[in-house]
C-alpha cells in the first residue's frame, strides 16, 4: 500500500503536479477569497483589481473590435421592409421630440429664474463621457461591465451610467484607463427610485434576474402597472429623474421593473459626471460667520451620504433619507427621453425604515 | 536529430498552450452579449486546462492553474480566489495521472471532463456564494456548464486526433 502511494506521488511529481504546492495555492486562494469579499473589500484589493483591469483593458478592447464588427453587419441582412418601417417610426419620434425640446428649453429658462431667486449656484454640467464596453461578466457572482475609460477622462466611483434608453448602473471600481459598472440587475445594487406619476418612493434591489424588484414600497403603494420608474435622487449620489423602467406586478403581490436599458445591448454607454447640487440651506450652514438658528441641531454629516459607501452602493437604504438632497437635473443635461412627466415640485418624501 | 525535433515540438506545443489559454480567458470576458442579447459562453479556461493537462501534464502545474483561475476572477469581477480554487480542486481530483496524460479514446475523456466540470462549478458556486454573503445566481452556471458540455466533444476530438498523429504515440510525439 505504502509503495503504491509512493509510486503515485512520484508519478505526480514527474508530471509537474506537486501536492505541496497545490495545498499552498489552495490556502492562498482561500485567503484571497476571504479578504476580497465585495462587502468588505479593502482599498488595497480594489486598487489591485483596478490596476489589473488597466493593464488588460487595451487587450480586451482589441478583442471586442471583431464582435462590434459582426454586430454592425447585422442590419445589412435585415429585411428592407423592416428598415423602412423603422425609418418611418423614427421620423414620427423625431417630430414628437421637437415638442419636447421646446418644453425642455422653456423649463430650463424657468429653472434659471428659480435658481437666481433662490441664489443657488448650480454646478456647471460637464459633458457626458462616452465609453465602449470591453468586457462583459454576466456570471453567477457579479453582473458588471468593464469599460475602456477611467480616471484619465474624469470617471469616478458612483457616477451613473446610461445608454440610449435609460439607466444601466453606476461606476464602482475605477482605474486609470478602465472602470467597472455595477449593473442594476446585480445582487449588490440598491437604487432609490420613485414612480414618475405618483412620486411613490421605493428601493430598487437587484437580484441577478433581468427584472429588479421594488422593496420598501409600503403596504398600499401608489404604483400601477406600467408606471414609469425613475431615480428619486434621495441618496444624493444619483440625479433625480433618470429613467429606469416600467413597473410590472408579480404574482405574489410585489413589484418588479422591466428595465428600459435592456432594449439594447449595453455595448456603448454614457458616464454622467454628476456632482451633487448643494441646496441654499447647506450653503448658509457652511458660512462660519453667518448666524444660523438651531445650528447646533444640524447633523455633522449627511445620513444619506454616510449610507453610501465608497463603491457607490447604498449601504442602508431603509434608513432615513434626505428627500431631494440632490435637487433636480437641468433638462439639457439629459441625453435620453427622461423627465417628460417628472415633477419638479421639490416635494420631500422619506422612505421609512419599516417600508410604510 | 530525433531529439532536436522533439525539442521543437515541445516549444511549439508550449506556444500553442499559452496562446489557447490567453484566447480562452479573453473570450470568456468578451462582451458577447452584443450579439442580439444572447450570452451563452462555455467555460473556455477549464476546457483549456483539462486538455493541456491531458496532452502535456508538465504544462499545467498547480501554479499555472491558479494563475488562470485568478486571471478569470479579475477579468470577470468575481471575488479573487473563487475560480482559482475551483480549478485547482477540480484538476487535482480528476486529472489524468502520470506523464502519459489522457488516453486515446474519447468516451473516458468525456466522462472525466464531465465530472471535473461539475466539481469545478459546484466549488465555484459554493465559494462564490459564501463570498457574496448570499446564494449566487445558479442559472448562468447551468447555462455555462451546458454550453461547455456541448462544445467540449469537438475540441476533445481534435486534441485526441492531434495526439494520435504523434510519431511515437506517446505524449509529446
Amino acid at each position: 500500500m505504502a509503495s503504491r502511494r509512493s509510486s503515485r506521488q512520484e508519478s505526480d511529481e514527474s508530471a509537474g503536479f506537486s501536492p505541496t504546492l497545490f495545498i499552498v495555492l489552495l490556502v492562498i486562494s482561500t485567503v484571497l477569497t476571504i479578504f476580497d469579499r465585495p462587502a468588505d473589500r479593502s482599498d488595497a484589493f480594489g486598487s489591485f483589481r483596478a490596476g489589473f483591469t488597466d493593464i488588460v483593458a487595451p487587450i480586451l478592447e482589441l478583442a471586442a473590435q471583431p464582435i462590434r464588427g459582426v454586430k454592425g453587419i447585422g442590419p445589412y441582412f435585415r429585411n428592407q421592409g423592416d428598415l423602412a418601417r423603422e425609418n418611418a417610426e423614427m421620423r414620427e419620434e423625431l417630430i414628437a421630440a421637437r415638442g419636447w425640446v421646446e418644453l425642455a428649453e422653456r423649463q430650463r429658462d424657468q429653472i434659471e429664474i428659480y435658481e437666481a431667486a433662490l441664489n443657488v449656484e448650480t454646478p456647471e454640467q460637464r459633458p457626458l463621457i462616452r465609453a465602449w464596453t470591453v468586457a462583459d461578466s454576466s456570471g453567477p457572482f457579479v453582473h458588471a461591465r468593464l469599460i475602456g475609460s477611467g480616471r484619465n477622462v474624469g470617471i469616478a466611483n458612483g457616477y451613473p451610467v446610461v445608454n440610449d434608453y435609460g439607466l444601466v448602473g453606476r461606476i464602482f471600481e475605477t482605474g486609470r484607463r478602465s472602470a467597472r459598472i455595477l449593473l442594476l440587475t446585480d445582487i449588490n445594487s440598491r437604487i432609490p427610485v420613485m414612480a414618475d406619476r405618483s412620486n411613490a418612493r421605493a428601493i430598487m434591489v437587484g437580484d441577478n434576474s433581468d427584472y429588479p424588484r421594488l422593496d420598501y414600497v409600503g403596504r398600499i403603494p401608489d404604483i400601477v402597472e406600467g408606471d414609469r420608474i425613475v431615480t428619486s435622487g434621495d441618496d444624493g449620489v444619483l440625479p433625480r429623474g433618470l429613467p429606469i423602467g416600467e413597473a410590472v406586478p408579480t404574482r405574489d403581490g410585489g413589484w418588479r421593473i422591466q428595465l428600459f436599458s435592456s432594449q439594447a445591448p449595453v455595448d456603448f454607454v454614457y458616464v454622467w459626471p454628476f456632482d451633487r447640487i448643494v441646496g441654499p440651506e447647506a450653503d448658509v450652514a457652511k458660512v462660519p460667520d453667518m448666524p444660523v438658528e438651531n445650528s447646533a441641531a444640524e447633523p455633522e454629516s449627511d445620513p444619506v451620504s454616510d449610507s453610501v459607501s465608497d463603491s457607490g452602493l447604498v449601504a442602508d437604504v431603509g434608513a432615513e433619507t434626505a428627500g431631494d438632497a440632490s435637487g433636480d437635473v437641468p433638462l439639457e443635461a439629459r441625453p435620453i427621453g427622461s423627465g417628460e412627466n417628472a415633477r419638479t415640485d421639490g416635494e420631500t418624501t422619506t422612505v421609512p425604515e419599516d417600508g410604510e | 536529430m530525433r531529439k532536436a525535433k522533439d525539442a521543437n515540438a515541445i516549444y511549439w506545443d508550449l506556444g500553442l498552450c499559452v496562446f489557447t489559454v490567453l484566447v480562452a480567458l479573453i473570450v470568456q470576458a468578451a462582451p458577447t452579449r452584443l450579439l442580439d442579447g444572447v450570452n451563452i459562453m462555455p467555460t473556455w479556461p477549464l476546457i483549456a486546462i483539462f486538455l493541456w493537462a491531458g496532452l502535456r501534464p508538465s504544462f499545467m502545474p498547480p501554479i499555472v492553474v491558479f494563475a488562470i483561475g485568478l486571471t478569470q476572477d479579475l477579468l470577470t469581477g468575481a471575488p479573487m480566489g473563487v475560480w482559482a480554487m475551483s480549478y485547482l480542486i477540480a484538476l487535482a481530483a480528476f486529472r489524468f495521472r502520470g506523464e502519459d496524460g489522457m488516453p486515446r479514446d474519447l468516451p473516458p475523456v468525456l466522462l472525466r471532463f464531465l465530472f471535473m466540470l461539475l466539481l469545478a462549478h459546484t466549488v465555484a458556486y459554493l465559494v462564490g456564494s459564501w463570498a457574496l454573503g448570499q446564494m449566487a445566481d445558479l442559472m448562468p452556471l447551468i447555462v455555462e456548464a451546458t454550453a461547455t458540455i456541448l462544445m467540449f466533444p469537438l475540441l476533445a476530438f481534435l486534441a485526441l486526433r492531434r495526439r494520435r498523429s504523434g510519431r511515437s504515440g506517446f505524449i509529446g510525439g
